[in-house]
């Protein structure tokens, strides 16, 4: 399972509107972001180097990891993609 | 435009449709609302489905009539490390005959068909809608607007079944604003394509036969365990972490899903398959402690939106509960219907029908479980004594054998500590 490859693996319909917002600020002041490695999406990445956070919404799963282990409520929005877009599971 | 409806019901999984069909068999005009295109299509979950009491109930023929998979007449606890494993097989002539135990199905193929029962029943299923907010009028709750449409969907009832997240709940005022991560797991899953005779064969299956596995030490040591189920032609693998436990540990889930496929016992078991589908879910594992309100001024709450799921370390229920209170949410507004009461003590009876049935004895049975299974030496310390110590007992290479019980100890005193030892015993005794 080589999670580059998700879209391989997984139907999204992609939003360009992204349903969920991050306060990037409020990640470069995290001592935790535990998002980065609890997302299955690997939504989140943290570059040292720049003291960044970048997200991509594209692959999200929709499951709600990075919304429960975010302890500084660094989202603007955390809401689910309008009706007929995002992840779209055939047979799980 | 606005359209009115007698109740609305937020989510077509399995508590939403089971309120919808209920409510739509005894006359009310329902508005069953799901954000995927159809329902199903954002859910997942380990792959095995439990009695459903409340829809047998309903539909005495449901075993034939529902979308589902093969049966489950075996089932395997497994304890792991890196390179052993020792398991403990239960297969009964019982789990092979009707009313079977346990299914494994596919959530788009069994949500989509309890949902178009109550469409059958007359509830309206309206698709590609997420709910945004709730809608107040003259300081009642009148209904629910959605996400980039216009209009509004009115009804003097509401009924959040929109999942372990539940906006709607929080919106309402009736869950924390926040979630614990101690509380809540996250399960990924591997669908593995494989053709039937071979997950036959491999797996000691015949007809509809199916079988179970679940694995404690497959996690690197994070809070978690992982499962294994035969669907016809695919099998389902799959981890399931503690958020809290996942959260410090700084793996992946991704990277432990293919360490668990790596695994050279199951590697066995999965070679020759191919990767289908990639997915993720939470589950609300806090068990009694974390329910939420479930009842206001015309609003209900059920299935994993009240956090109602029974991870007892044994079992892992969820979608029983669900659907068992989506019925009794359902039969709550149609009382209130009677009574043209729909404030928060009009739909009280949701509540006391919740209490009394096996939903909320079981979770409160099971109050402690949550925090049994937060203890790390279960997902590492132990695996690794049973399979050392079962290695051990089978290992014959002309030295002379030592006292077993004497051995045991022995080595559970190395591993584990026997104050632990007796601790995690009475921690556990007392839980279950």
């Amino acid at each position: 399972m080589n999670i580059d490859e998700i879209f391989d693996n997984t139907s999204f319909t992609i939003d360009r509107e992204a349903h969920i917002v991050l306060d990037y600020d409020i990640c470069t002041g995290c001592d935790n972001r535990g998002c980065v490695n609890s997302c299955p999406a690997r939504c989140y990445s943290w570059s040292e180097e720049d003291q960044k956070m970048t997200f991509v919404h594209d692959g999200c799963l929709e499951c709600g990891t990075c919304y429960v282990v975010c302890h500084r409520n660094a989202f603007t929005r955390w809401r689910y993609p309008r009706g007929g877009f995002g992840v779209a599971y055939r047979m799980t | 435009m606005s359209k009115t409806y007698q109740a609305i019901v937020i989510g077509a999984g399995p508590a939403g449709s089971s309120a919808a069909l209920i409510m739509a068999r005894a006359g009310l005009d329902v508005a069953l609302v799901e954000r995927g295109t159809f329902p199903g299509e954002k859910n997942m979950f380990g792959g095995v489905l439990h009695r459903l009491p409340a829809l047998e109930e309903i539909f005495p023929d449901f075993w034939d009539r529902a979308a589902l998979g093969r049966h489950i007449v075996k089932k395997s606890v497994t304890f792991m490390t890196g390179d052993s494993s020792f398991s403990t097989t239960i297969e009964a002539g019982n789990f092979d005959t009707t009313p079977y135990n346990g299914y494994s199905i596919f959530r788009p193929r069994f949500d989509n068909w309890l949902a178009q029962e109550a469409v059958k029943a007359g509830a309206t299923l309206i698709t590609s809608a997420t709910v945004d907010d709730l809608i107040y009028k003259d300081g009642k709750l009148a209904g629910v607007s959605i996400v980039g449409r216009h209009g509004e969907l009115l009804a003097p009832v509401v009924i959040a079944a929109d999942g372990v997240l539940s906006f709607i709940a929080k919106k309402a005022g009736l869950r924390q604003p926040t979630f614990d991560p101690g509380q809540m797991a996250v399960g990924v899953k591997a669908l593995i394509d494989m053709p039937r005779e071979m997950i036959d064969d491999r797996f000691g299956l015949v007809r509809e036969q199916g079988f179970a596995n679940e694995f404690v030490g497959c996690t690197t040591g994070v809070r978690g365990g992982g499962f294994l189920y035969t669907n016809y032609d695919s099998l389902s693998v799959g981890l399931v972490f503690h958020l809290a436990s996942l959260r410090t540990s700084g793996k992946t889930p991704y990277d432990m899903l293919n360490a668990f496929m790596e695994q050279p016992q199951l590697a066995k078991m999965i070679c020759g398959g191919k990767l289908q589908e990639y997915s993720a879910h939470l589950i609300p594992e806090g068990g009694y402690d974390m329910i939420p309100e479930l009842v206001g001024d015309g609003i209900l709450v059920a299935g994993d939106a009240a956090a109602l799921c029974n991870a007892t370390g044994l079992n892992l229920e969820g979608i029983n509960l669900a659907s068992q209170s989506g019925v009794l949410a359902g039969k709550a507004v149609i009382e209130a219907h009677q009574n043209k009461d729909f404030s928060k003590q009009g739909l009280s009876v949701y509540k006391k029908l919740l209490d009394e049935s096996y939903v909320i004895k079981d979770l409160k049975m099971y109050r402690k479980a949550p925090h049994m299974l937060h203890n790390d030496r279960i997902y590492n310390e132990y695996p690794e004594l049973m399979c050392s110590f079962m290695e051990y007992i089978y290992r014959i290479n002309g030295a002379p054998k030592e006292n077993l019980s004497k051995l045991f100890l022995k080595s559970a005193k190395e591993k584990i500590g026997l104050g632990n030892l007796l601790a995690d015993g009475f921690s556990a005794w007392r839980a279950l």
